[in-house]
């Protein structure tokens, strides 16, 4: 029993060492900004004058309530979220059930459908700024039907939902992957039963896949989810958040009150929002599919 | 393992690890030279050639030059203040230095100031409270662009670029009206940064101001609602678009006028060899009345409070700004100007028709406003000018409601920091 006992205590110094050095970068590199920048919402911290920082309670809380930008770029946020989010999803679900498929080419699909994936954003970005531009490819395709012309990006009505058109595109591909690998662990003798039973294809989609997929449609919401609550890159480079905040985002108004207006505090209390508001969403989107996960995973 | 092998690969470990030590840079003899750090924007290699001759010049100082990238390089200041491992000396652009000068962390270089005030431009942005923070290097203004093929077909003299509005209205009518995919004027529009450059170029040159010398909020007043409203009378023939846009349609040949910086000189050669175009002062109010005005940046030298090494930095910022180095910065980069006031007299930038008319529209440009909330006054100013072209209120009633806001951003910074 001795040497057992030493043997496990002389296991966990080994575990603990080797973790020391993940939890040492874990530690400094998001534990301490999580809580640094929690503190910072509490305080005014301006980096050109650290000694000057102060305690100000709950005012930078207050301010979200009285700040037009700020509820522009919710509004702006929340509408990328819901105008994305679901499109994407279905898209992605509609993408991997035709790769599912037998159609030639299968490999060279999957991989030009996961290129935007592995593209910097900002590429992405530049090249569909061209593509939106009044002489850019897209309007000079609508210029054929004599619909050309327009200003995508510069007009307020259609600058937010032409970058999340292009969110869209650049997404699709990645959780169609994912989806297409999930339907792997999808048990042939349910189909094979589903078959049996007569069942057509949206029967066998409705009854089998999609229960069976819940888990990673749910995985696949909350990643997307809190991944378009943090939109920035492709706004930054495509709009920087005009015409007019039409396409001003909650990050994008983060990244302007810290780095542009020096205002550290308020915009830790914007960070905190975006991070309470995708739990909220996450949170949500979990509990709607936990049931849904009990089921498909017991075999109902 | 045996042991002799175990021996072996310790010994050999060991006399590499010796070997290494003994070859790094200063062994053996500890460098006693006094360091600058200097963080800059500019190409390292062209920064480089200019340090070394300063380190062969004064054999007590060696420079630690590091390149920012316009991208991050005021978060990574920034970072490096809150921290206390700002570099001594460092550049800055012209509408950063009022925040810093106001949260003073910069060097107080007023004396250097005294004595050289005459020699370079671009002195404003640099100066708070009567103080002066920063040195002028480099600087940049915005002229007027036009298509010489388009102002023929127009039936307008390419040698006669317009000088006024109304002529400038005149010019871009005609040359809208040539063709629906051909454009008078560009007009920036959905995007950051930049409206302002354009459009305040009328309002100084019709004798408006956003603050005035006491820090009274004037943009309400009537030269900068004249100059607004002249300008959505303009939009009617203009194309209202992203800097880019723009320059695609001006290099194709689709724009006749633009309003942009010298980096174009070069770009047009390489990117449009082709295009005939020429290159004027923006235009003023009338013939009798109102100066050729227009924005400019300028890069400023900064010394940061409590630098041990401040008039070692002082004196490098002085080399680096001597005309001749200013002036192989400016050539090398393609895009600016010396601040001194010697390159206005310079055949190097004088033979040239189009390089000139930079060196004269330098002497009538404005910088932004010396004032610690500029940032957040430009947004004001950016959405103002957007409001308007998108025809969602008048001119009169967007610039009374940005007045207020410009004195409420101003009313932050009336108390000087702690």
């Amino acid at each position: 029993m001795r040497s057992n006992r030493n043997k496990s205590g002389a296991g966990r110094s080994a575990v603990t060492l080797f973790l020391l050095p993940w939890a040492v970068v874990y530690g400094a590199f998001f534990v301490f900004p999580f809580l640094f920048s929690f503190a910072l919402g509490f305080l005014s911290y301006n980096p050109l004058n650290v000694a000057g920082t102060h305690w100000v309670g709950a005012a930078n809380i207050a301010r979200l309530f009285h700040d037009p930008d700020f509820a522009q770029a919710l509004r702006n946020t929340i509408l990328f979220v819901v105008g994305t989010v679901p499109v994407t999803t279905v898209l992605a679900l509609g993408v991997a059930l035709l790769l599912r498929g037998r159609i030639p080419g299968k490999d060279f699909f999957k991989a030009g459908l996961f290129l935007p994936s592995i593209l910097s954003v900002v590429v992405i970005s530049l090249l569909f700024k061209l593509f939106y531009a009044p002489g850019g490819a897209l309007n000079r395709a609508l210029g054929v039907v004599g619909l050309g012309g327009h200003g995508w990006l510069t007009d307020p009505g259609t600058a937010l939902p032409a970058v999340m058109a292009m969110d869209v595109w650049a997404a699709v591909g990645y959780y169609a992957v994912i989806f297409y690998a999930a339907f792997a662990a999808i048990p042939d003798e349910l189909y094979e039963a589903a078959e049996l039973e007569g069942a057509g294809f949206f029967a066998t989609l409705r009854h089998v896949t999609l229960p069976m997929l819940r888990p990673t449609i749910g995985f696949v919401l909350v990643i997307n989810t809190i991944r378009s609550f943090q939109v920035f890159v492709e706004v930054l480079v495509m709009t920087q958040g005009g015409p007019l905040g039409s396409t001003n985002t909650l990050v994008l108004h983060l990244y302007e009150t810290a780095f542009r207006r020096l205002d550290y505090g308020y915009a830790s209390v914007i960070a905190y929002t975006v991070f309470v508001l995708s739990g909220i969403f996450s949170i949500v989107v979990i509990r709607r599919l936990r049931p849904g996960y009990a089921t498909g995973g017991g075999g109902a | 393992m045996n042991r002799r092998s175990r021996q072996a690969i310790v010994a050999v470990a060991a006399v590499l690890s010796v070997a290494m030590a003994l070859s790094s840079p200063g062994c053996g003899r500890k460098d006693e030279r006094k360091t600058i750090r200097f963080w800059q924007f500019w190409d390292i290699a062209v920064i480089r050639p200019m340090v070394e001759q300063f380190e062969a010049e004064h054999k007590d100082i060696r420079v630690e030059v590091e390149q920012l990238t316009w991208k991050s390089g005021l978060e990574k200041i920034q970072a490096a203040l809150a921290s206390g491992t700002q570099p001594d000396l460092c550049e800055l652009g012209s509408t950063w230095v009022p925040r810093f000068s106001y949260e003073g962390v910069l060097e107080d270089l007023t004396a250097l100031y005294e004595v050289e005030a005459d020699s370079f431009l671009m002195w404003d942005s640099a100066i708070w409270k009567g103080r002066v923070y920063g040195l002028p290097w480099v600087q940049g203004s915005r002229a007027l662009f036009y298509n010489r093929d388009l102002f023929r077909r127009a039936g307008l003299d390419p040698d006669r670029p317009p000088t006024t509005w109304a002529e400038l209205l005149d010019a871009a009518s005609r040359i809208d009206a040539l063709s629906p995919d051909i454009y008078g004027f560009g007009q920036n529009l959905g995007e950051r940064y930049v409206l302002y450059k354009k459009f305040m170029a009328f309002a100084w040159g019709n004798g408006g101001v956003i603050l005035d010398g006491e820090g009274k909020v004037r943009i309400a007043e009537a030269p900068t609602r004249e100059a607004l409203e002249f300008y959505l009378e303009l939009s009617k023939f203009s194309l209202k678009e992203k800097q880019e846009v723009l320059d695609h349609h001006f290099k194709t040949g689709k724009l006749g006028m633009q309003i942009s910086g010298a980096w174009n000189l070069g770009n047009y050669a390489i990117e449009a060899p082709g295009l005939d175009y020429g290159v004027a002062l923006v235009p003023k109010p009338a013939a009798d009345r109102g100066v050729h005005a227009s924005f400019a940046g300028a890069e400023m030298l900064v010394v940061f409070k409590g630098s041990p090494v401040r008039d070692d930095s002082v004196e490098l910022a002085r080399f680096l700004r001597q005309y001749q180095r200013a002036k192989a910065l400016s050539l090398a980069a393609g895009s600016v100007f010396p601040a001194s006031r010697l390159a206005l007299e310079d055949t190097t930038f004088t033979r040239d028709p189009k390089l000139r008319v930079f060196m004269e529209q330098a002497l009538t440009s404005y910088t932004a406003p010396a004032h610690p909330g500029w940032i957040e006054m430009e947004e004001v100013i950016n959405r103002t000018v957007e409001e308007v072209l998108y025809g969602r209120r008048a001119p009169r009633w967007c610039l009374e409601s940005a007045a207020e806001e410009i004195e409420k951003i101003a009313s932050k910074f009336e108390k000087q920091p702690e």
